[in-house]
């Protein structure tokens, strides 16, 4: 153990100096001392004691960047793919960096993508949303014309089914961005589906909706009529600002708390009918094949879940023992989160973390353990419930209820193995 | 383009070239063979980068070069190894594009006639060099012109329209019945949607071998990792079932929506409903749910088709599992009796964005 300073509570500074070249042989020092616990300065530093360019030099002015950028140094924050995953990049998928993000709402930029014919490109003046079927009267909308409907501000978290469906056989995916991201939160403003239904006038028999994208997989899923009533949206803003085009712009659905490959978008027309649909992705896809060859169909809802984002793979403990946080994420697609619980030894013994933000239904939570790390090696796990009682289930609980082949809803409690080094890696214990 | 255009462009492409073949390459030749290439490649007015980069003026090209199109690590390599595409190279790619260029990303598994390669050299000569360029622009401006007053038509809204009277804030306008029959192409188990009209196995056959073999294989047994569409059937409680339209998919009524909607993949709705119909057909015998050769599927039979599994599917039920009982509380101290052992480390180490392409499947995602 050194006694080399460190800054810790700016993980950036140490990079800093890392990259800026001169002052790296000083840096360098501290870095070769990464793992060790710090508390007194041997020689003065640098980055306090010499004048630095960004003291003295002016920067840039106003307008550098009319829509504003990232730091240079937050360069590595990023959606990430797994190429080969998919046959090819435009019906494929990738993954939003949630070890790097920090509270509960995710930026627009970041959210991941999922697309089964690439990114349409819309101009909005050419879009129209059209609602036909069993209804009174059959509309075609223009965006000016929803825009003129009263909206709503809703903050809600999307994750596609598949999230975690590569870890169903084990551990796969080093990194919690793999294993977990896909899924993002943001504020949705919208007008509540219902209003544009009720503008159409429903006929009696009506239960069902198929909602349709304008890309060119043509995207449909069928929506129960109670679900469109109940919460959904026809969102154009995203955290305030037009939907990005990889989230459906000029307009998408959102089905709040469902499997993401609902919330269709691009979305330009809403069947009103009778009876489910059973288009492809909800019966090729988007079904849940169990042990005994049965599958499931129409699973919908989110089941409660939550990851540690860091620790974990791709955010190792690189300041060494002592005082330090583990944060994460939980979600349930039933309502709000009401506890989490973290393990440092793999769920043998169990706290209760800090849930900290605002707590909204169908949204991210955000939950902290602040600890002090004795150097030891730790096998780190969390455990959300939510407000109905559903607790997240073990992996192993899963895979005896439904076998291995599922793909889908795998909310399973993940276990990230933290080494003596602070290495931490993906892993299953018993 | 008209077709005296295209010759036009590959008599000067001919000229260009040195150590062309003595025997005369074929333009309309080239095209058909094109069709193959079709589903990943555009060429022509507005061709749009698809599965694969548009090939307007390919010829000259760097390999790999295309902005705005995301070309694998080796064919980006090969373009800055000073790899340009010439009636050569191009030749030798598209005999053998894996072998080739070593990790190219282009899942074709190359054309096997040396006809073929020069002849549909010749057709994507019409796209490349001036001449096509200046033909194209009166094609081009002829197009806008369609084009524009199609958009505007009900955008802007005539300021002393009568005030519709539907619902409760009087938005939007009643869809036209050409409006609706354009847009709601969707087809359900019970037959609703379905439009009139027949196709047989073999026309299918046919179809399948020109428009979906290059992605989904001659069997349906899927190129590389593109889907597979038949077999699989008794696979479904194995530890790697294969899922197919034969093994898994409950109606047959969801081979014909999502054909009609999505597929060619990169040339969505391009088929007729005798073609979706006659496709449809051919997926049922290469599933061996038909065996006749000339069983034709048409409007008036099309519910009759069962597809075997369709008993198989049952209404979710996860909050039955014994994990979701109710009044369950977690233990929360010595919940083990043994500290905890791993007993599976992760599989794929480093995901970085420029991993390992060939890492071997952790199995879909989708
Ligand atoms: C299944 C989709 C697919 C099919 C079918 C296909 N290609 Fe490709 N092609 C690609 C992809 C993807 C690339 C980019 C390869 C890479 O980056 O390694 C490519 C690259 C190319 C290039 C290099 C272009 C450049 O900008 O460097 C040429 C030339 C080409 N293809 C010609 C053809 C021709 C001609 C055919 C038909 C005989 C064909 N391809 C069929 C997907 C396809
Ligand atoms: C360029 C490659 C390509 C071509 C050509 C192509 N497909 Fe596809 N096909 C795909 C991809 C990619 C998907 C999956 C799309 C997604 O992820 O949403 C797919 C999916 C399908 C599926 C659903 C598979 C499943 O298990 O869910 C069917 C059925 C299908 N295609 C039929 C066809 C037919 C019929 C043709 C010819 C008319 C065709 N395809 C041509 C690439 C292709």
């Amino acid at each position: 153990m050194s006694d080399q300073s460190q800054d810790k509570t700016h993980p950036n500074k140490s990079r800093r100096s890392f990259l800026s070249g001169g002052v790296a042989v000083a840096g360098g020092v501290a870095a070769s001392a990464l793992g060790a616990r710090a508390a007194v300065a041997a020689t003065p530093d640098p980055l306090i004691t010499e004048i630095q360019e960004w003291n003295q030099v002016l920067g840039d002015g106003v307008d550098a960047a009319p829509y504003g950028v990232p730091s240079e140094f937050e360069a590595d924050v990023v959606r990430r793919d797994v190429p080969w995953l998919t046959a090819d990049p435009i019906s494929s998928i990738n993954f939003t960096p949630i070890h790097q993000l920090d509270g509960i709402i995710t930026p627009n930029g970041l959210c991941f993508e999922r697309h089964h014919g690439g990114v349409a490109q819309i101009d909005p003046a050419d879009h129209r949303l059209m609602i036909n079927g069993l209804v009174d009267n059959p509309l075609v909308f223009t965006m000016q014309d929803l825009m003129r409907f009263p909206r709503e501000n809703h903050v809600y978290f999307l994750e596609c089914a598949a999230n975690s469906g590569m870890e169903w056989r084990g551990s796969q995916l080093n990194g919690c961005q793999f294993t977990h991201g896909m899924v993002h939160n943001v504020m949705y403003t919208g007008i509540p589906l219902k209003l544009l239904l009720q503008e159409a006038g429903l006929k009696p028999n009506a239960a069902w909706l198929l909602p349709e994208g304008a890309d060119a997989s043509g995207m449909t899923r069928s929506v129960p009529l109670d679900k469109a009533l109940d919460d959904c949206l026809v969102a154009f803003k995203m955290n305030g600002e037009a939907l990005r085009p990889e989230q459906g712009y000029p307009i998408r659905l959102v089905v709040p708390g469902w499997e993401g490959n609902m919330w269709i978008k691009w979305l330009r027309r809403i069947e009103v009918g009778d009876q489910p649909w059973h288009h492809r992705e909800e019966t090729s896809k988007y079904t849940d094949l169990l042990a005994n060859g049965k599958a499931r169909r129409f699973t919908w809802a989110m089941d409660v879940k939550s990851v540690i984002t860091s620790p974990s793979p791709q955010m190792p403990i690189t300041h060494g023992r002592g005082h330090t946080v583990l944060t994460g994420l939980a979600w349930s697609g039933h309502g709000r989160i009401k506890r989490v619980d973290v393990s440092l030894d793999g769920g043998r013994n169990w706290q209760t973390a800090r849930l900290d933000g605002p707590s909204l239904s169908k949204s991210l939570h955000r939950f902290y353990h602040e600890f002090n790390w004795d150097g030891s090696e730790m096998y780190l796990q969390s455990r959300a419930i939510d407000e109905l009682g559903n607790v997240q289930p073990t992996k192993n609980e899963l895979r005896a209820a439904r076998g291995e082949n599922s793909i889908y809803h795998n909310n399973g409690i993940q276990t990230w193995q933290v080494r003596t080094d602070g290495e931490t890696e993906n892993v299953e214990i018993s | 383009m008209s077709k005296s255009l295209k010759l036009f462009g590959a008599v000067a492409g001919l000229l260009i070239v040195t150590g062309v073949p003595s025997f005369a390459q074929d333009v309309d030749a080239g095209k058909k063979v094109f069709r193959k290439c079709a589903s990943c490649h555009a060429v022509g007015d507005n061709a749009k980068n698809k599965v694969g980069p548009q090939l307007n003026d390919v010829f000259g090209r760097t390999a790999g070069s295309l902005d705005g199109f995301k070309y694998s690590k080796s064919m980006k390599a090969a373009g800055a190894d000073g790899l340009v595409w010439n009636d050569e190279t191009v030749g030798k790619y598209l005999e053998k594009p894996k072998a080739y260029i070593k990790g190219t990303k282009m899942s074709f598994a190359g054309l096997k006639k040396d006809k073929d390669v020069e002849n549909v050299i010749a057709y994507l000569k019409s796209f490349s060099g001036e001449a096509t360029e200046e033909a194209e622009k009166p094609d081009n401006a002829a197009a806008n012109e369609e084009k524009k007053p199609q958009t505007k038509v009900a955008a802007a809204p005539v300021a002393d329209a009568p005030m519709a009277d539907h619902g409760t804030y009087h938005l939007g306008r009643p869809a036209l019945p050409e409006e609706i029959a354009a847009w709601d192409i969707d087809i359900r188990p019970d037959g609703q949607g379905l439009p009139a009209g027949s196709g047989t196995v073999a026309r299918g056959g046919e179809l399948f071998d020109e428009q979906c073999a290059v992605c989904h294989g001659s069997f349906g047994e899927g190129e590389g990792r593109w889907p597979v569409l038949a077999g699989g059937q008794g696979t479904l409680t194995d530890d790697r079932p294969v899922k197919t339209i034969g093994s898994y998919w409950p109606y047959l009524s969801t081979v014909f929506d999502y054909v009609k909607r999505a597929m060619p993949f990169g040339n969505a709705q391009s088929l007729s409903d005798d073609d979706v119909y006659a496709l449809t057909a051919y997926l049922l015998y290469l599933n061996d749910i038909v065996t006749d050769e000339d069983f034709e599927l048409s409007s008036d039979n099309f519910t009759e088709v069962r597809l075997p599994n369709e008993a198989n599917f049952i209404d979710d039920n996860r909050q039955d599992e014994p994990q979701y009982a109710a009044g369950l509380e977690p233990c929360m101290s010595n919940c083990m009796p043994e500290p905890a052992k791993v007993t599976m480390h992760a599989r794929v180490l480093d995901v970085t964005p420029e991993g390992e392409e060939d890492e071997g499947g952790a199995g879909a995602i989708d």
